[in-house]
């Protein structure tokens, strides 16, 4: 059970991390095409419930993490963060936005700041 | 109820960190490259297929290096390097073997950007699905991967 909740969540993370280096191409004036972008989002989606659920599953899970360690209410803080700009970060894309750029970058700080928090579980 | 899973010395996680960041952004370089060539290969830009190429070179192929570089180095920090047990095996086999694919789908990819700029983007199809065909399968092989490294069987 274990290693199949951490397997979905790892996964999950990938897909979140997938979409971030999706839309950096896109950032960086690449020509996405629209089946690109909907599969960015959709993996955005999936990723970003799938670790929340799945995070949350494992922390009361495993003797040892508490769902309110400081690293994991620090991550569910910082996923926030990053839900909230992927979303901003879409619109902008959508619209053509001025600001996509600014946006994503800080959702990709999110994303990377998430991966910290999961590696080093400062105070764990 | 599991016993506490988070057993890990601390001078590991900064490979552990490039090790992840590293093999993310290939598999999401792969997948960027995939979707993008799928999407040129039916009445796409010769953009796209360029940037199918871009994708693999200055994304896919150095976030591979990073990954295997920060696996031999987290394997000898480990000290599993010397009897490596079997999902670290198979970890290396099938990055190694990806690295492969990858090589030949940058070179597929290289030459469809080439013909695609003279012909436009149909001019490269062939190439293009073939690069869609290998990154489809080195994808497969790093999702497997990942299944290896996080239960870590045997």
């Amino acid at each position: 059970m274990y290693d199949w909740l951490l397997f979905l969540h790892v996964l999950a993370a990938f897909m979140v991390a997938t979409t971030a280096v999706m839309y950096t191409a896109f950032a960086f004036g690449a020509s996405p095409g629209g089946l690109a972008i909907r599969v960015a989002d959709v993996l955005w989606n999936v990723g970003g419930l799938g670790t929340l659920i799945l995070g949350i599953w494992l922390a009361l899970y495993v003797d040892g993490y508490e769902i309110w360690d400081g690293w994991i209410l620090g991550a569910i803080a910082v996923w926030v963060i990053a839900t909230g700009t992927g979303e901003r970060a879409r619109v902008e894309l959508a619209e053509g936005g001025g600001r996509f750029t600014a946006v994503h970058w800080v959702r990709t700080v999110a994303v990377l700041g998430l991966l910290v928090l999961m590696v080093w579980k400062p105070g764990a | 109820m599991m016993l506490v899973a988070a057993i890990r010395p601390d001078d590991w996680n900064f490979p552990l960190f490039l090790h992840l960041v590293g093999a993310m952004t290939l598999v999401g370089a792969l997948l960027l490259v995939a979707v993008s060539l799928a999407g040129a290969g039916r009445g796409g830009s010769v953009a796209t297929v360029r940037l199918g190429f871009r994708g693999l070179l200055f994304a896919a192929l150095p976030a591979w290096i990073l990954m295997r570089v920060s696996a031999e180095w987290l394997a000898n920090k480990e000290n599993l390097d010397e009897d490596p047990p079997g999902w670290v095996d198979a970890g290396f086999m099938i990055s190694d073997t990806g690295f492969l694919l990858l090589v030949a789908a940058t070179v597929c990819a290289g030459l469809a950007a080439r013909r695609a700029a003279r012909e436009g983007a149909a001019g490269g199809s062939g190439l293009s699905r073939a690069v869609v065909v290998l990154a489809a399968i080195a994808l497969v092989a790093y999702v497997f991967a990942i299944w290896a490294m996080t239960t870590k069987p045997s």
